[in-house]
């Protein structure tokens, strides 16, 4: 047993000495770092749990590839905060030139972010948003306008049932939200709360999705259950509409845009799952607002002014659509700014 | 040779499976040193791996202490999801203080305790279906409590959040020539307490001599006079009540409470204590191996994702594949040992 | 006076018999939703929007959504009565199963088409899930593990496994035959997934009646000693009892995978050995293995069922139906403890020990 202590003691020495001559090894690493001339990125995606995700990520990998002069290291925080924050220590630690972040939830970022501007580290943050109180501890931002997205399918809604004559008190709208504390989440329920009031719709019920096809699917043979009468289901990504079709053709009820005659209309966001939007041209889903998933070329855009020393745009939105196949409405009018509706047709050449 | 041989076939089943989980871990953390460097150079990345697994360091302990008595606790992921859950609410949207929150924090591993050892010892139900309900009912009730995620900014909380004790002389440079500091947590120093304490329990205490006892042979041990449903009733409530710890100190790291928080963790704390030679079926482990079980099973998940395996899958790959060796090994190794006395 | 004596005799039987513990739990289920709410038993015969018949209603989804778990009860409960221990890589082993079928079906990538008939990729999925099977009963069996210790290993990388199949993408069947094994074959308005489950239950019962699969078990889990000395195989009976349980796995995968016709490695079949393991322990049968009843599990399946569905109707959420689900258990498992029995009987006696004393003084 003494012999286990001895070695004990001899390990912490080991690190004690690895320690004091960490010095001079860093600095023969970063040294050798920019003879490679390769600029090494950390990015600690959140998950995999939906195609826009996986989407988000294959972007990275193609932009970032090796090929291309960049060494990408992924870490798969699978959904929780705890992980990406051990990753972004990793990274620290393995001395990364950039930070590159899609966070899980808005909120606790501050320790490890002041951590990686202690080491020197550029932080991109992508996707969804972090809420700190000091702006200076990521350099910037990319992804969408989530409340945007919200406004433009809430608005959609809107133009609809005045184009139908459709009483705002007979549209029961249930909402499956995304993974709650998300920004995508927050962004799209707000959007389509505040429409709910300002147009007297008929909200029955939000349920949390987490953004699958599993989860969209239980809860919404869960609604359906309880609620007769709802004739509009709000989902906030592709998957979790997918699922609710499933669950709305089990119960022997109809997905489509006419409300009067008792089918159900489904929303969706995203718009990168190849089955929805196959939907959408066949009208079950009546209109999905696209949420731009390529953040790659954007990232590295940012890189390379960083790189160059220049000081980027601190938020960036990606460009979005907003499909449908119901052609009366073209266009959508938000805050006096205009979007233009595309309207799918079934001879469409892929998305 | 032939002494060391002697030496081998003398040790008892707990200092041999110790002596193999240590001579591992030493292994693969120098081959790190030496194949990755890197990170695995800076000492900062040694205290990270105790920062981010201090609760689990704690959870580990008392999942050994269970094991030990030949029994399971499955709870104890649960709790601490529901103890960093409660403290959470009470701090924010109570404006509580932190020295009542920890008393909460204790006082729900106290009850998860008091029960689960209640049926197990007392009313002999299995020990697997009772902290199964119990890890059921702390899930459920950590929705109930509240059901969204959130971050605590409770002022006097954070600031024990980010309290760091550096430690000198073990800091390295970062990209801009600064000096940064090398630091641990305060959870890091609660878990090695908490390993002190009960390494000593266990090996210099009459109770902890019984916990083997029970373990190893309940007939004996009732003959030798030892109150075989009282020492395992201790056993649960020290279980839960470390895993009410260990919460605390989880929810210390994260600063969050959530309802998918530590979620595995009794998986991870199991596999911990295995790969730290506790054995299943009772009376035989030992607590330092349990804190070198921990070390081993997060290193080699760094290593995993230092080494360029981007995808989570590879993580959990290794993992298993860790577990099943030290399994088959521990299980070889002992029949050998039998067959050669 | 003699059949009254008869009739008090087969009562109190009824108490000892183990099926008498799943079978109280649904009387008492049923009787608290009748109470509660009658139209929970209520069964509509609608049609689905393919213009298919279709019966709706509680019970009916109890049958549906209870066929997976009750399959699964099935290989448990032999592993649990021959080894004296638990497969806790069920969940894992169904995201492995469920990735084969994705993987042989749509090939690389999904695609419109079929790329093998569904019969080829269930078949393939069945030889993995035993060859996983055979790996947890290789540990148990000959290296003598744990079972639980065993399966954790299978249990932590199952999932990474199912992912790494399909290289992390969710490859999707658009083929509407394959919705029949989770959904509705046109024309009959019960779920398919109970005619697999009432299947797989009649083969069960078949081979327990035909052959010496029972027997052996439950003397090996027993005994182990013992049934050596009488020319049993411990080893290879406990290794069979995985490979049995992988069989079940690939059948419970099947189904599941064919109700969402794609698979979400992370959230498919989670915690649904917690749910089988809690089947067989609902069914009476001692966890520490031996003696067994098959029927009480299957029934136990259907109980756990029978209870997800009445807590959903009273709009319990999903996240926090575990906390009431363990209040139930332990209720269960306390009231059919054996020691819970002692006190009850001592105390029986005392009452009836009063009564009898004052029908002497009376």
């Amino acid at each position: 047993m003494k012999k286990l202590y001895a070695a004990m003691m001899a390990f912490l020495l080991c690190i004690m000495v690895a320690g004091c001559g960490s010095t001079p090894a860093t600095n023969a690493i970063s040294e050798t770092e920019t003879e490679d001339g390769r600029i090494t990125i950390g990015f600690s995606q959140l998950g995999a749990e939906s195609d826009w995700r996986s989407m988000n990520t294959e972007s990275m990998k193609t932009t970032f590839s090796t090929a291309r002069g960049y060494n990408l290291i992924i870490e798969d925080g699978q959904q929780k905060q705890a992980n990406q924050i051990t990753a972004i220590r990793n990274f620290i630690q393995q001395g990364v030139d950039y930070i590159v972040l899609a966070p899980v939830t808005e909120n606790g970022w501050e320790t490890v972010l002041s951590e990686a501007q202690d080491a020197g580290i550029p932080v991109i943050i992508v996707d969804r948003m972090v809420a700190v109180e000091d702006d200076s501890l990521f350099s910037c931002w990319v992804g969408s306008d989530f409340e945007l997205e919200g406004k433009k399918a809430a608005e959609w809604l809107h133009q609809y049932s005045i184009l139908n004559e459709l009483a705002p008190e007979t549209l029961h709208i249930v909402n499956i939200q995304g993974t709650l504390g998300a920004s995508a989440q927050l962004g799209r329920t707000k959007a389509l709360e505040d429409a709910a009031a300002e147009f007297g719709w008929d909200l029955l019920e939000e349920a949390p999705g987490d953004f699958t096809q599993a989860k969209g699917e239980e809860v919404m043979a869960e609604l359906l259950d309880k609620y007769s009468q709802l004739n509009v289901v709000y989902c906030e990504n592709d998957n979790e509409a997918l699922g609710a079709i499933e669950a709305i053709e089990d119960a022997g009820r109809v997905v489509g845009s006419d409300i009067a005659n008792g089918e159900i209309m489904v929303l969706s966001f995203d718009g990168v799952n190849r089955s929805a939007v196959q939907y959408a041209v066949e009208g079950k889903i009546s209109c999905i607002t696209e949420c731009n998933p390529l953040h790659g070329p954007r990232v590295e855009a940012i890189i390379e002014a960083l790189e160059a020393g220049q000081t980027p745009e601190k938020f960036e939105y990606v460009d979005e659509a907003i499909y449908s196949c119901f052609d009366q409405i073209t266009e959508l009018t938000i805050q006096n700014q205009s979007y233009p509706v595309t309207i799918l047709t079934p001879d469409m050449p892929e998305l | 040779m032939k002494g060391l041989k002697n030496k081998f076939k003398n040790m008892s089943d707990t200092s041999l499976l110790l002596t193999i989980t240590i001579v591992v871990f030493f292994v693969m953390y120098i081959g790190a040193m030496i194949f990755l460097g890197q990170g695995f150079l800076k000492p900062q990345t040694f205290f990270n791996i105790l920062n981010a697994n201090a609760a689990l360091i704690i959870l580990s302990c008392g999942m050994s202490l269970v094991m030990i008595t030949g029994g399971i606790d499955i709870s104890v992921g649960g709790v601490t999801a529901l103890v960093s859950m409660c403290c959470a609410v009470y701090l924010d949207q109570h404006s509580g203080n932190v020295p009542m929150s920890i008393l909460i924090a204790l006082g729900i591993g106290l009850c998860f305790g008091l029960v689960q050892g209640f049926l197990v010892a007392y009313l002999e139900i299995q020990p697997f279906i009772v902290s199964l309900a119990g890890m059921f009912f702390a899930r459920g009730m950590t929705t109930i409590v509240n059901t969204k995620p959130f971050n605590v900014e409770n002022e006097a909380f954070v600031a024990l959040k980010n309290t760091r004790i550096t430690i000198p002389g073990m800091g390295s440079y970062n990209k801009l020539g600064d000096y940064v500091n090398a630091y641990v947590e305060v959870g890091v120093v609660i878990a090695l307490l908490v390993v002190i304490i009960f390494f000593c329990l266990l090996k210099w205490t009459k109770l902890g001599r019984s916990f083997y006892a029970v373990g190893g042979n309940q007939q004996s041990a009732l003959m030798l006079g030892i109150d075989v449903r009282k020492t395992k009733f201790i056993a649960y409530v020290l279980c839960s009540l470390l895993a009410g710890i260990g919460g605390y100190v989880y929810f210390m790291h994260v600063g969050s409470g959530s309802a998918s928080h530590a979620t595995g963790a009794e998986m991870n704390a199991i596999a911990s204590s295995i790969i730290g030679g506790t054995m299943l079926t009772g009376g035989v482990g030992n607590i330092i191996g349990t804190f070198f079980g921990v070390l081993s099973l997060s290193t080699i998940q760094n290593i995993v994702s230092s080494a360029g395996f981007d995808q989570a899958w590879w993580t959990g790959i290794t993992v298993a594949a860790m577990l099943c060796i030290f399994l088959v090994v521990q299980s070889v190794v002992l029949a050998r040992k039998k067959v050669s006395k | 006076m003699a059949t009254k004596a008869k009739g008090k005799f087969a009562f109190s039987n009824i108490f000892r018999q183990q099926i008498f513990i799943p079978l109280a739990a649904l009387v008492i289920l049923v009787v608290f939703n009748l109470i509660a709410d009658p139209s929970f038993f209520k069964i509509t015969l609608g049609t689905n929007n393919a213009g298919y018949p279709i019966l709706s209603g509680s019970l009916i989804t109890i049958l549906d959504y209870g066929s997976e778990l009750a399959i699964l009860a099935i290989g448990m409960t032999i592993v649990t009565a021959a080894t004296g221990g638990q497969d806790i890589s069920v969940g894992a082993a169904i995201a492995i199963a469920g990735s084969v079928v994705l993987r042989v079906l749509c090939g690389n990538g999904s695609s419109d088409e079929l790329q093998a008939p569904i019969i080829v990729a269930f078949l393939v999925s069945v030889v993995v899930a035993m060859l996983f099977g055979a790996f947890n009963g290789i540990l148990v069996a000959y290296f003598k593990i744990q079972p639980m210790v065993a399966t954790l290993i299978l249990y932590t990388a199952g999932r990474s496994i199912a992912a790494w199949i399909n290289n992390n993408e969710l490859p999707i069947v658009n083929d509407p035959t394959f919705k029949y094994f989770g959904g509705l074959i046109p024309g009959i308005p019960i779920p398919t997934p109970f005619f697999i489950a009432a299947i797989c239950v009649l083969i069960i019962f078949l081979v327990l009646r035909f052959t010496t699969l029972g027997l052996f078990t439950q003397a090996v889990g027993i005994n182990e000693s013992s049934s050596k000395l009488n020319g049993l195989n411990p080893t290879l009976v406990k290794f069979l009892s995985f490979v049995i349980l992988g069989v079940c796995v690939a059948v419970a995968a099947l189904i599941k995978v064919s109700r969402l016709s794609t698979i979400n490695y992370s959230v498919i079949a989670k915690d649904i050995e917690m749910d089988a393991i809690l089947a067989v322990a609902l069914g009476g049968n001692a966890l520490g293995g031996g003696r067994f009843n098959m029927a009480a599990s299957i029934l136990g399946a259907y109980v756990i069922q029978f209870l997800t569905t009445t807590l959903y109707k009273f709009q319990v959420q999903s996240d926090a139906l575990p906390a009431y689900k363990a209040v139930v258990v332990i209720i269960l498992v306390v009231l059919s403890a054996p020691k819970t029995r002692e006190y009850l009987n001592a105390l029986g006696k005392k009452i009836s020990g009063m009564f009898r004393k004052e029908e002497v003084q009376a």
